[in-house]
């Protein structure tokens, strides 16, 4: 019984789809991860592998406008974006995520069970030959891995932090699925966005913050019905 | 594949001398990282020496169990060494099913080994089997994923046809499933050779000795069997790490030029991964015992993910 | 003449210019007059767009047809409405100083901004930058929701921004997905347009299955943003904790502006497929929402959420007759957006007021007998409330009569008579929760602080305006109405 794995042989492919498997396991790491400052250094390396990958698929393909979204990723997702949130961890003193809901094995169990999941969603998707087969099965597992972070923890920082990797997600497949990248003014236009909607989120945490003395936010509970 | 009684016996050599040199090396060397001198890199040897002269003290409590366990773990140890390619592409023995027969002979080791624990009746002894039996059952499914992961992408369980097959060119070295299960198999590894931090091989306290509370009771002969056994598996398992996912500069045939290259390369690499080993050891603290389970899952979890991307990557 | 740029425009430099005024006043004027200007626009638009069928502007960039020039003159109409009723409603909130002269200027610097994005979606041919507009009116309403400070403001907000940023993410999920069903078609480095005119063109060539799979990411992701069960969690939150301004724009006219979204997305998934994948699950979902809202009506307590669960209600039915899919329905779909969007600000001034005056939004706290404390209020919520229940002869009858019929006319008997159930449950609900507090005798006698004249102007211009075309629609207007039911429904 001879089974072969499809592997293309050239070299930029491969690069791909190993960091996109390394952006995976980041996001893994992520959400077993308790120490804010550290969760917010793993989502700049994240940020990093896909800034390479970008790279390199400007690189493989020629598509120069995609250097520009890797110039870009690297500025504000590796270098901006931590230090704010970096900031504004330091401002509220609050350095540590409290319990989460599931506690660490179960949550990799979770994780693990949704990246199948991930996987076969994507499954029908792999018989159009590009780079993108197994980045959508990654990106579509950065988002249901992104979900249950955002569940799993209380602390309004992490939940900010899930929904950038989940952007971190939709990026992997906008870069990498669509072959040459989309359009440059829609691509600006998500980052910038992006931008802008962290330092939203950074004044209505610190409102909380000032307002309830704690991040937690199964605090925030008083609407219902 | 008829046994080469050379091969067999070069081998065993290569096992018994080398084993003591890497945990010299890795004591050494993590004595040096915390600015201390620590012992010189031979010092293993010389323990082994001192502890086969001396006599045995065993407790009027203890049965056959303690007396065949180190035998045991010695054997088990020295087969599963036998089975790994190290310095060649073909390991000198095969056995029913490759990878399954080192599974199942290195968990053998570990049943004796705590059942030896156990045995005297002392409390420590049992404490360190049952934290050594929590830690396997979660350490030991990650390391047979990890190595099926290898096995169903090459198509076989047998180690020397895993090297071989990635000798070939259209191997992908980047592969994003080896580097998972190489990731696994490294945590799997200190699980398994009781290093920071899952265990602290040089503590004596209560709190936190695993492997070390196993081994109390023992002393001259047998101490050394147990000493050297743990020496060899440690051994064996970073070759296993070393040869399946970097398979470079294995010897394919038997000449003295190839044999001599393929063991500076062996040596090189098992030094490499010594280096690394200590680099987690000192960066790290022992986790706490009810921790550990958190960084097997994170193990476990990641040679599943392996295991899985080598169906749905196809 | 250009008129697409002007539209967009208006709004940015009117934000612009209130960040450098200091005269509450001046803003307090100057927002209206923006939305005015931008209503006289829209109506020339609708003119052009009746004469051309399609105003492009900027090499293709921006795209109106008659499902924009309609979303353009809700958007106007609702703005202008809100804002011109913001002014003397802040005015009350600073002297019982509830709000900072900050925030204030901080909500009229928003307000025009979130507009601005509200007509950016509706007006751009690109599927990304349309995107981007939606996340950018999202963020402009988070600090509107947080604008009070309180305690159950920024849990609103908060819940707000984390399901809206969720929802968003998704349809940009989505929105790549559709993207990346085009890229097979073209040679490497040609990146096939973005536009969503050019998608429809080359529809037939997309590919099918990513298109299945977009249109799900992105009917959970904009259906979040359009407060579609079950993701409208957030809804009765923002809505209710917000400023009645502010609510009266994301009840009246965001929500809707969200389904547009949804709508290009639909009717690309028709023409690629060809089959009724797309308008089951737009049905699906709101049906969904229109039985989730009917008991919470029923049940609640605070006047602002029920309000808020009433939208939830209405923009079930329109999608519940966009996904019935005949011309009749979707033609009732659109004349119900344009009713809804007259009737629930309205409802919202008249809660804004109530709010000032009884410091509070528990109806049990209202307590019976409104009208005799602020009457002229009652009046204007009590035609309303008529509207918003369905009661004829406003137009919110006829247009639900029209879906009804539509649908029983097309054979769907057994969802007709679901939207039918689901109505008279949120009629008897609305009327229910009114009756408790507006007519009687008050408990407690109150003093009448001058407030009883207040912000007619506002509600007397969107009532006027109910009752005028609930009678009669201008010509242009119908003949605009369908021609955009006609986009939606695909050329019968």
């Amino acid at each position: 019984m001879n089974m072969n794995p499809a592997a293309p042989t050239a070299i930029g492919p491969q690069i791909v789809m190993l960091f996109a498997a390394l952006m995976l396991v980041l996001q893994l790491l992520l959400v077993v991860q308790k120490m804010l400052l550290t969760n917010i250094r793993l989502f700049a390396l994240q940020s990093l592998m896909l800034t390479v990958i970008a790279a390199v698929i400007a690189w493989y393909y020629n598509a120069t406008h995609v250097y520009i979204v890797a110039v870009l990723t690297l500025i504000g997702k590796v270098i901006f974006l931590p230090w704010l949130l970096n900031r504004i961890v330091r401002r509220i003193r609050i350095v540590e995520e409290i319990e989460p809901l599931l506690n660490a094995p179960t949550s990799m169990l979770i994780c693990g069970g949704l990246t199948l999941l991930g996987y076969i969603v994507a499954r029908p998707f792999t018989t159009l030959e590009k780079l993108g087969n197994n980045t959508l099965a990654i990106a579509i597992a950065l988002l249901l891995t992104g979900f249950f972070l955002m569940i799993n923890r209380r602390k309004a920082i992490s939940q900010v932090l899930a929904l950038l990797t989940i952007e971190n997600g939709v990026m992997l497949a906008a870069v990498a699925l669509t072959t040459y990248g989309m359009p440059l003014v829609v691509e600006l236009g998500i980052f910038f966005d992006v931008m802008v909607a962290v330092m939203v989120l950074g004044i209505l945490v610190y409102r909380i913050r000032e307002s309830f003395a704690s991040m937690d936010t199964s605090k925030l509970s008083q609407l219902k019905g | 594949m008829n046994p080469n009684p050379i091969a067999i016996l070069l081998q065993t050599a290569l096992l018994l001398l080398l084993a003591p040199l890497i945990t010299g090396c890795i004591r050494s060397w993590k004595a040096r990282l915390q600015n201390r001198r620590g012992p010189r890199i031979g010092q293993p040897y010389f323990d082994l020496r001192k502890f086969l002269r001396k006599d045995m003290v065993i407790s009027e409590h203890a049965s056959w169990v303690f007396s065949a366990a180190p035998y045991v773990v010695f054997i088990t140890a020295l087969l599963v060494g036998l089975m790994v390619p190290m310095v060649t592409t073909q390991a000198p023995l095969s056995l029913f099913g490759g990878i399954l027969a080192v599974v199942g002979l290195l968990a053998l080791g570990r049943f004796f080994l705590a059942l030896g624990g156990l045995d005297p009746g002392s409390a420590f002894g049992g404490m360190g089997s049952s934290r050594e039996m929590t830690i396997a059952a979660i350490a030991e499914p990650a390391l047979m994923l990890a190595i099926f992961t290898v096995a169903i992408t090459v198509g076989s369980t047998d180690l020397s046809h895993m090297v071989a097959a990635a000798q070939q060119p259209g191997w992908n070295l980047f592969n994003p499933t080896h580097l998972m299960a190489f990731a696994a198999l490294f945590i799997v590894l200190l699980a398994e050779t009781g290093r920071v931090p899952i265990d602290n091989p040089a503590t004596h306290l209560e709190l936190t000795m695993i492997h070390e509370a196993m081994l109390l009771e023992y002393s001259g002969r047998y101490l050394a069997l147990m000493e050297w056994g743990a020496s060899i598996k440690q051994l064996v398992l970073m070759a296993i790490l070393a040869n399946i996912f970097l398979p470079v500069g294995l010897a394919t045939d038997g000449s003295a030029a190839m044999l001599g290259l393929g063991l500076a390369v062996f040596l090189g690499k098992i030094l490499l991964l010594s280096a690394a080993v200590v680099l987690v050891e000192t960066v790290n603290a022992k986790l706490r015992l009810f921790r550990v389970p958190d960084l097997l899952s994170a193990a476990f979890v990641l040679a599943a993910m392996a295991l899985l991307s080598t169906f749905l990557f196809k | 003449m250009v008129l697409l740029t002007p539209i967009l425009l208006i709004p940015l430099a009117t934000a612009l210019l209130c960040l450098l005024v200091r005269s509450q006043r001046v803003m307090g004027w100057l927002n209206p007059l923006a939305f005015a200007a931008t209503l006289a626009l829209g109506i020339r638009l609708l003119h052009e767009v009746l004469a051309r069928n399609v105003v492009t502007e900027g090499n293709e960039f921006f795209y109106a047809d008659a499902l924009s020039a309609w979303m353009v003159l809700l958007i106007s109409t609702v703005s202008l409405g809100s804002t011109l009723y913001a002014g003397r409603y802040f005015r009350r909130d600073l002297a019982a100083g509830t709000v900072t002269a900050g925030r204030v200027k901080e909500f009229f610097v928003l307000t025009p901004l979130f507009a601005a994005g509200m007509f950016l979606v509706v007006l751009v041919n690109n599927l990304g930058v349309m995107w981007f507009a939606l996340e950018a009116t999202a963020l402009s309403s988070v600090l509107l929701v947080a604008l009070y400070n309180r305690k159950t403001s920024l849990e609103a907000a908060w819940k707000y921004v984390m399901l809206g940023s969720l929802g968003l993410a998704l349809a940009l999920f989505g929105t790549v997905f559709t993207y990346a069903a085009a890229i097979n078609q073209n040679g490497p480095g040609h990146l096939p347009s973005f536009n969503w005119s050019h998608f429809m063109a080359v529809a037939g060539q997309l590919d099918q299955r990513m298109i299945k799979l977009a249109f799900v990411f992105v009917l959970v992701g904009y259906g979040t943003k359009a407060g579609l069960a079950p993701m409208h969690t957030w809804l009765p939150d923002a809505h209710s904790e917000a400023p009645s301004p502010t609510s009266a724009m994301l009840s009246g006219v965001s929500l809707k502006v969200a389904i547009y979204a949804l709508l290009r997305f639909h009717i690309l998934t028709t023409q690629c497929l060809g089959t009724g994948y797309s308008r089951t699950l737009l049905l699906g979902f709101g049906l969904f929402s229109m039985f989730l809202a009917a008991p919470f009506i029923l049940v609640q307590s605070n006047l602002k959420r029920m309000l808020a669960y009433s939208s939830l209600e209405h923009i079930g039915l329109i999608c519940t007759g966009i996904g019935l899919n005949t011309p009749v329905t979707i033609f009732g779909a659109l004349l119900h957006m344009g009713y809804h969007a007259l009737t629930k600000p309205v409802l919202f001034f008249a809660a804004g007021n109530i709010h000032q005056t009884f410091h509070t939004m528990k109806l049990r706290v209202i307590g019976p007998g409104v009208v005799k404390v602020l009457p002229v209020t009652v009046l204007f919520m009590g035609l309303a409330a008529a509207a918003a229940a369905g009661l004829p002869p406003f137009g919110l009858f006829y247009s639900e009569l029209t879906v009804l019929s539509g649908g029983f006319a097309a054979g769907r008997t057994f969802i007709s008579f679901l939207i039918l159930t689901a109505l008279v449950a949120a009629f008897c609900g609305i009327l229910k929760q009114l009756t408790r507090i507006l007519p009687g005798t008050p408990k407690v006698v109150r003093a009448n602080d001058a407030a009883v004249w207040d912000n007619v102007p506002a509600m007397g211009l969107l009532v006027g305006g109910l009752l005028v075309f609930s009678a009669w629609i201008p010509l242009p207007l119908l003949q605009l109405l369908h021609q955009a039911a006609e986009i939606i429904g695909g050329k019968p």
